[in-house]
C-alpha cells in the first residue's frame, strides 16, 4: 500500500466546482481517497496553487508524421539536447523532440495526459510504440477517418449504421480513442492532385461532400456512444476568407449529447481568417466566437501561434503543399493507402510578418471572446502553432492585458487595423485557466468518469502543484511570475507518485494507453462482413488478419467498452 | 607566440579526439586546456608535447603548430577561431575550422569531412585532398559557408560547398558528386571535373574548368563567355528551384 498526503494545497478543481479552497488531498495506490493512515508520506504544499494534472486534448507527439518531422529536421534535433541523467534518458529536439523529450518537458509543466491528434489507422503500431516511450503521461490517439474508402462508400449509400460499424471495427483494430476528420474529403482529393474548396465540393470518385462526411460521421460517433465527440480539423485550413467555411461546418452540427459537446473543432485559429487574399487578410475571430457562444454543442481549441521556429505537420496533405509553395523550404508528403495522408514542413513565425502577427492575435481573441472557458481549450496544435513549451506564455497572455499590450507593441504595425485584440479588456482568472488546461479537456474527451481532470475521491492521482500563491501574485501585472510558475511545477504527481520536482524529472514512469472498444451486434461486426472483407483483401496491401494492433503494443492497456446502438 | 603541439606516439588507435579547445586565442591564457577522447577528458599535455616560444596578447599573434602521425584523429580544431594561425603538419580530422570567422588554417596533408563547415570569415588552405562536405552546411542546416575563403590543392569529395551562401571555395583538382548543391551565394571554382554541379542553386557563381559530368537538365544555356583566358559555357538556374545562379563549365555531359 502506497499512501501520500498533500497538505495545505490551494485547490482549483473546476469539475467539482472548487475554486481556490485550501485543503488536503489523500492518495492511496494511485487514486485519490477520502483519507489515509498516519503512515502516509506527507507533502506540504504551503498554500501553492494545486490543480489536477494537465491534459492536452490535441497535440502531435507520436507516430509516423511526427517521426518524419524528426528525421527531416536534424537541425531541430540539435536544438534541445539534454544528457542522460539518473533514470532519465538523453533527449534532443525542440519542435519535434524525441519521445522522452516530449514526455519530460510536458511533465515538468504539470501535464499528465496527452491525446495524439491524428493517428493513421494503417500506421497505428508506430504511434503505440512511441506511446510506450512517453513514460510520464497517459496517452490516447484520435484515429483518422477523413479519407476512409469504406466510410465514404457507406455515406454515399446513405448507410449511417455501416459508417458506425466501420469506425467501431477500426477503432478496436488500431486501439484508437476518438474519431478524427482532417480536411474531410480533401486528403482523398489530394490523391488525385486536388483539394476540396469547402464543404459542398464533392470528393472525386466517391461523390460525397465534406458536409455529408461530417454529418454522417457525427451521427455514427453518437450511435457508438464514444466517450469523445468527433474531432474536426475543418476544410480550407490557413486560407484567407476561410471563416465562412468554418461557420458552415459548425452550422452542420446538431446537439446530440447531454454530457459533452457533439463536435470538437480543433486549432480554430487556423480557420478564422477573413479577407479575399493575403493583401486584405484579417481576423474573423469575432463571428466564430459569437457562433460558438450560441452553441453548447461545439467545443474548440485555440491552435495558438507563437513567434519562433517550429514544424508544421498534419494529415492535411494539400494544405501542406500550399505552405511549401509559400515557404519554399523542405517538404514531406505522405500517402496512407485507402485512409488518409500527411504533409510536413518547417516554419518560422515572425513578428515582423503581418500575416503571422494576425495569426498570433486570432488565437488569443478566440480564447478571450468565447464566453465559456469550457468551449475554448488551450492548445498550440503542438507543434503546428508553436511547441507546447510555450503554453506558460499563452496562459500569461490570456491573464494579462498589460502583457498582451507589451507584446502587441512589438508585432507588425499594421496588425492593429486587422484584428480586434487591442480592444479586448478581458483577463482570464485562475479558475478559467484551470478549465482551459485540464478540466475542459477531461470533459470534452469524456474521460472525467475515468478519473481524469479532477481531484475527487476515486480519481487518478494526477496532480500538478505550481510554485505560486494566488493570493500573492496578481497575474495582470506579475505575468513573468505566472510564466515561470506554469513552466515548472513544484511537484508533478502521476498516479500517486512524484514524477517531477522543480523542473527535474525523477523517475522513468510507466504510462497507460486509453482506447475504445464499441460493442456492436453481430450484424454490424465488420470482421464478419463479406463485402468488407472482400474489399479489404482487394485493396489493402496488408492482410486483414495482420492489420489489427496486438495488445502487446500497448504498455498499460486501458480499454473502454461502450454499448453501441447498432 | 608560437605554440607547438606534437602528438605523443601511443598505441595505434582510431578513437577521435575532440579538440575544439585548440584555437589560437585560448593559448593567450596559457596551455592549461583539455580535450576529450571518447568519454574521457584529457589534459592537453597528456596528448601532446607542448612547447611555447615567445608571448602574445592578441590572437592574431598566436600560431599553433600541430604535428605527429595521428593528427587525423583530431576533430574540431579551430572551431570558432577568430584570428591567428593554425598549421597542421599532417592530416586533420573532421570539422576543422567549424564556424571560423578569422585567421588562417593551413593543412599540409589531407582534411577529413566538414572542413570549414559554416565558416563566416578567414582563410583555409589545404595542400592535400579534402573529404566530403568541405565548406558546407551541416545536416538540415540552410546555410553553409557564408564568408572567407577555402583553397584546396588536391581533390574534393562529394557535396563540396553544399548550401554555400558567401565567400569563395577553390579546388585545384577534381571534385565529387553534388558540388555546390543548394548554393545560394558565394563562388565555387573547380579546376578539374565534378559531377552534377550546382544542383538546386538559387544564386551565386559556380565555375567548372573541367567537365561537368551528369550535368543537370534544369539549367538554361546562355552561350559562351571569356573568363580568365578560358572559354566557358554559361548556364543559369537551377530552374527547378526558380534559381538565378550562374554556372560556367568548360565542358559538360548530360546523363544518358
Ligand atoms: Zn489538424
Ligand atoms: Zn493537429
Amino acid at each position: 500500500m502506497n499512501e501520500l498526503l498533500i497538505k495545505n494545497a490551494c485547490v482549483i478543481d473546476p469539475l467539482r466546482g472548487i475554486n481556490a479552497e485550501t485543503m488536503d488531498i489523500a492518495i492511496r495506490d494511485g487514486r485519490i481517497v477520502e483519507e489515509v493512515s498516519g503512515a502516509a508520506e506527507v507533502i506540504d504544499a504551503h498554500g501553492a496553487l494545486t490543480l489536477p494534472g494537465g491534459i492536452d486534448s490535441h497535440t502531435h507527439i507520436c507516430g509516423t508524421k511526427v517521426n518524419f518531422g524528426r528525421y527531416m529536421s536534424p537541425e531541430d534535433m540539435r536544438a534541445g539536447r539534454t544528457p542522460r541523467r539518473g533514470p532519465l534518458h538523453a533527449t534532443s529536439g525542440y519542435s519535434v523532440p524525441t519521445t522522452y523529450g516530449n514526455s519530460y518537458r510536458y511533465s515538468v509543466m504539470g501535464y499528465t495526459t496527452l491525446l495524439e491528434g491524428a493517428m493513421a489507422p494503417l500506421e497505428a503500431r508506430h504511434t503505440h510504440e512511441e506511446f510506450t516511450y512517453t513514460p510520464l503521461q497517459d496517452t490516447m490517439a484520435n484515429v483518422l477517418f477523413d479519407g476512409n474508402w469504406g466510410v465514404m462508400e457507406a455515406i454515399r449509400d446513405g448507410d449511417i449504421k455501416r459508417v458506425a460499424a466501420i469506425i467501431a471495427w477500426t477503432l478496436r483494430a488500431v486501439k484508437g480513442f476518438g474519431v478524427k476528420l482532417t480536411n474531410p474529403g480533401g486528403t482523398e482529393a489530394w490523391q488525385w492532385g486536388k483539394n476540396v474548396s469547402c464543404i459542398r465540393d464533392p470528393v472525386p470518385y466517391f461523390e460525397v461532400t465534406p458536409a455529408e462526411i461530417i454529418r454522417s460521421v457525427v451521427e455514427a460517433n453518437e450511435l457508438l456512444h464514444l466517450p469523445h465527440s468527433v474531432h474536426l480539423h475543418c476544410n480550407n485550413l490557413g486560407t484567407p476568407g476561410n471563416y465562412t467555411c468554418t461557420l458552415g461546418s459548425l452550422g452542420l452540427i446538431p446537439d446530440l449529447n447531454r454530457k459533452r459537446q457533439t463536435l470538437y473543432a480543433t486549432h480554430v485559429q487556423f480557420h478564422a481568417y477573413g479577407g479575399s487574399g493575403w493583401r486584405d487578410f484579417c481576423s474573423k475571430s469575432e463571428p466564430i466566437a459569437r457562433f460558438v457562444n450560441m452553441r453548447p454543442q461545439i467545443v474548440m481549441d485555440m491552435g495558438q501561434v507563437m513567434f519562433g521556429k517550429t514544424t508544421t505537420m498534419t494529415a492535411d496533405g494539400p494544405m501542406e503543399f500550399n505552405l511549401y509553395r509559400l515557404h519554399h523550404d523542405k517538404w514531406s508528403n505522405h500517402d496512407v493507402e485507402l485512409e488518409t495522408g500527411s504533409g510536413i514542413i518547417p516554419v518560422i513565425y515572425r513578428r515582423k510578418n503581418l500575416v503571422n502577427s494576425i495569426m498570433w492575435a486570432i488565437g488569443l481573441e478566440l480564447a478571450l471572446l468565447t464566453k465559456s472557458p469550457w468551449q475554448c481549450l488551450l492548445t498550440t496544435d503542438n507543434p503546428n502553432g508553436a511547441p507546447f513549451v510555450r503554453y506558460p506564455e499563452i496562459i500569461a497572455l490570456l491573464m494579462s492585458k498589460r502583457y498582451r499590450d507589451a507584446e502587441f507593441a512589438t508585432v507588425h504595425p499594421d496588425t492593429a487595423a486587422r484584428v480586434p485584440l487591442p480592444a479586448i479588456e478581458r483577463e482570464l482568472d485562475w479558475y478559467e485557466i484551470a478549465v482551459m488546461t485540464r478540466a475542459g479537456q477531461a470533459k470534452a474527451l469524456g474521460i472525467q468518469d475515468l478519473g481524469k481532470g479532477h481531484l475527487g475521491p476515486g480519481a487518478e492521482a494526477d496532480i500538478a502543484i505550481y510554485p505560486l500563491r494566488i493570493d500573492e501574485v496578481d497575474p495582470s501585472t506579475d505575468y513573468r511570475k505566472v510564466i515561470e510558475a506554469f513552466g515548472r511545477t513544484e511537484y508533478t504527481i502521476k498516479r500517486g507518485r512524484v514524477v517531477a520536482r522543480r523542473g527535474e524529472c525523477l523517475v522513468d514512469g510507466s504510462n497507460a494507453t486509453f482506447w475504445v472498444r464499441p460493442k456492436v451486434s453481430d450484424a454490424y461486426d465488420m470482421g464478419k462482413d463479406p463485402d468488407f472483407i472482400e474489399k479489404f483483401d482487394r485493396y489493402y496491401t496488408v492482410r486483414m488478419r495482420n492489420y489489427p494492433v496486438q495488445e502487446e503494443y500497448l504498455n498499460r492497456n486501458r480499454c473502454i467498452e461502450t454499448e453501441a446502438a447498432i | 607566440m608560437k605554440v607547438t603541439l606534437a602528438m605523443k606516439p601511443g598505441p595505434r588507435s582510431f578513437i577521435p579526439i575532440e579538440a575544439e579547445s585548440i584555437v589560437p586565442k585560448n593559448f593567450l591564457a596559457g596551455t592549461d586546456l583539455a580535450v576529450w577522447r571518447g568519454n574521457r577528458e584529457l589534459r592537453l599535455d597528456e596528448v601532446f608535447s607542448v612547447s611555447v616560444e615567445g608571448d602574445a596578447d592578441r590572437p592574431e599573434d598566436v600560431e599553433v603548430v600541430l604535428s605527429g602521425d595521428d593528427t587525423f584523429r583530431l576533430k574540431r580544431v579551430g572551431e570558432y577561431m577568430d584570428g591567428g594561425k593554425i598549421t597542421v603538419l599532417g592530416d586533420i580530422g573532421m570539422h576543422c575550422g567549424n564556424f571560423m570567422s578569422g585567421g588562417t588554417i593551413e593543412i599540409h596533408g589531407n582534411a577529413d569531412g566538414w572542413l570549414g563547415r559554416e565558416m563566416t570569415g578567414g582563410t583555409i588552405l589545404c595542400r592535400g585532398d579534402v573529404a566530403d562536405y568541405c565548406a558546407s552546411g551541416y545536416r538540415g542546416g540552410r546555410k553553409g559557408m557564408k564568408g572567407g575563403s577555402v583553397e584546396v590543392f588536391g581533390r574534393a569529395g562529394d557535396f563540396l560547398a553544399e548550401s554555400i551562401a558567401g565567400g569563395t571555395v577553390t579546388v585545384h583538382g577534381d571534385a565529387g558528386d553534388m558540388a555546390g548543391a543548394e548554393m545560394h551565394g558565394g563562388t565555387l571554382i573547380v579546376h578539374g571535373d565534378c559531377r552534377r554541379p550546382a544542383a538546386n542553386m538559387k544564386t551565386g557563381s559556380c565555375y567548372v574548368y573541367g567537365t561537368a559530368q551528369g550535368m543537370l537538365p534544369t539549367f538554361a544555356k546562355n552561350g559562351t563567355v571569356q573568363h580568365e583566358g578560358r572559354t566557358l559555357i554559361h548556364f543559369t538556374g537551377d530552374i527547378a528551384n526558380r534559381g538565378k545562379g550562374n554556372l560556367f563549365v568548360k565542358g559538360y555531359k548530360y546523363l544518358d
